[in-house]
């Protein structure tokens, strides 16, 4: 049976705290490159994934999308606007046609039907039968 | 996280917990500060190795038993008498009493050795005298008696230097 003395005697007592020991070594370096081991590891993988991810996208990014030209060749000499070239059959023109660059094509390779007017030529014609000295 | 990386950091925690009454329950046993931090480095890497605490039911109780059979087994090796090494500190001077943490140093050296393990389990260990038994192979009752002896004897020689202390003042 303790008594009050015998308790704040132990009270004093306890006020005395054991010093902390060093700390064992396995714990210190075996956890630690443990730690650094899985570290690596994830930042392996990290980096490994980064890599393939800008492979990916390099080859995306560079990829030639090659379009249906003929069927976009034909698609443009059907519906490109006949008759003499504006901006308001030009801009009617691009506001249908199914791509930009069917829209290009269209007005590239419009079958020139239009009848010149009486009197004038055309100039690429003129041009072609002149022999220019340079 | 591996199962032995859940070991490895429940043993730290463990070594952080219980490792400064430790290392006092190895010194009081030893008598020798170096030999005692061997002990306890001996015990948590051969605990670190084979798992062996992950299947002790009773964890602190389980290394101070370790610990305990280190010392002595390291004791039966050397061959050799204990004297206890009561020059280096063993605590932290509370409010910088150093003076108070030699005298009680001193005390609990002149203590026999049993009854120093058994007011070292209770007081810093926290262990009850039941545990105490267990560990220490004796009776609660045995362990109780030996604390009220221990108890008794460090109040005295406590009180007693303090006033040789004073005397020579």
């Amino acid at each position: 049976m303790q008594t009050p003395d015998d308790e704040q005697f132990e009270a004093y007592l306890k006020r005395f705290h054991p010093i902390a020991p060093e700390s064992v070594p396995a714990l210190r370096v075996g956890y630690a490159s443990r730690r650094s081991v899985s570290l690596g590891s994830w930042l392996a993988a990290v980096a490994a994934i980064a890599v393939v991810c800008a492979v990916i996208l390099h080859f995306r990014g560079n990829r030639v999308v090659v379009p249906n030209a003929a069927h976009d060749v034909a698609f443009a000499e059907r519906h490109a606007p006949a008759g003499p070239l504006t901006m308001r059959s030009a801009n009617a023109w691009l506001a249908t046609a199914p791509s930009f660059k069917a829209a290009v094509d269209g007005l590239a390779f419009r079958s020139q039907t239009s009848p010149l007017p009486q009197g004038k030529q055309s100039a690429v014609a003129v041009l072609s039968k002149e022999k220019i000295r340079l | 996280m591996g199962k032995t990386n859940r070991n490895i950091a429940e043993i730290e925690v463990l070594y952080r917990r219980h490792g400064a009454a430790l290392l006092l329950f190895a010194s009081a046993i030893s008598g020798d500060r170096g030999r005692a931090q061997d002990a306890l480095h001996h015990v948590f890497l051969k605990a670190i190795e084979n798992g062996s605490l992950s299947r002790a039911i009773n964890k602190k109780a389980y290394l101070f038993a370790c610990v305990r059979n280190a010392v002595l087994n390291d004791a039966k090796r050397q061959d050799r008498n204990i004297s206890l090494d009561i020059e280096s500190s063993w605590f932290n001077a509370p409010e910088r009493d150093y003076a108070g943490e030699q005298n009680l140093r001193r005390a609990l050296g002149d203590l026999p050795a049993d009854q120093r393990e058994v007011i070292v389990l209770h007081v810093w260990g926290d262990f009850t005298f039941s545990e105490i038994g267990e560990l220490l192979g004796i009776s609660s009752n045995t362990a109780a008696s030996r604390y009220r002896y221990a108890l008794a004897k460090l109040r005295g020689s406590m009180s007693a230097k303090e006033n040789s202390c004073a005397d020579s003042r």
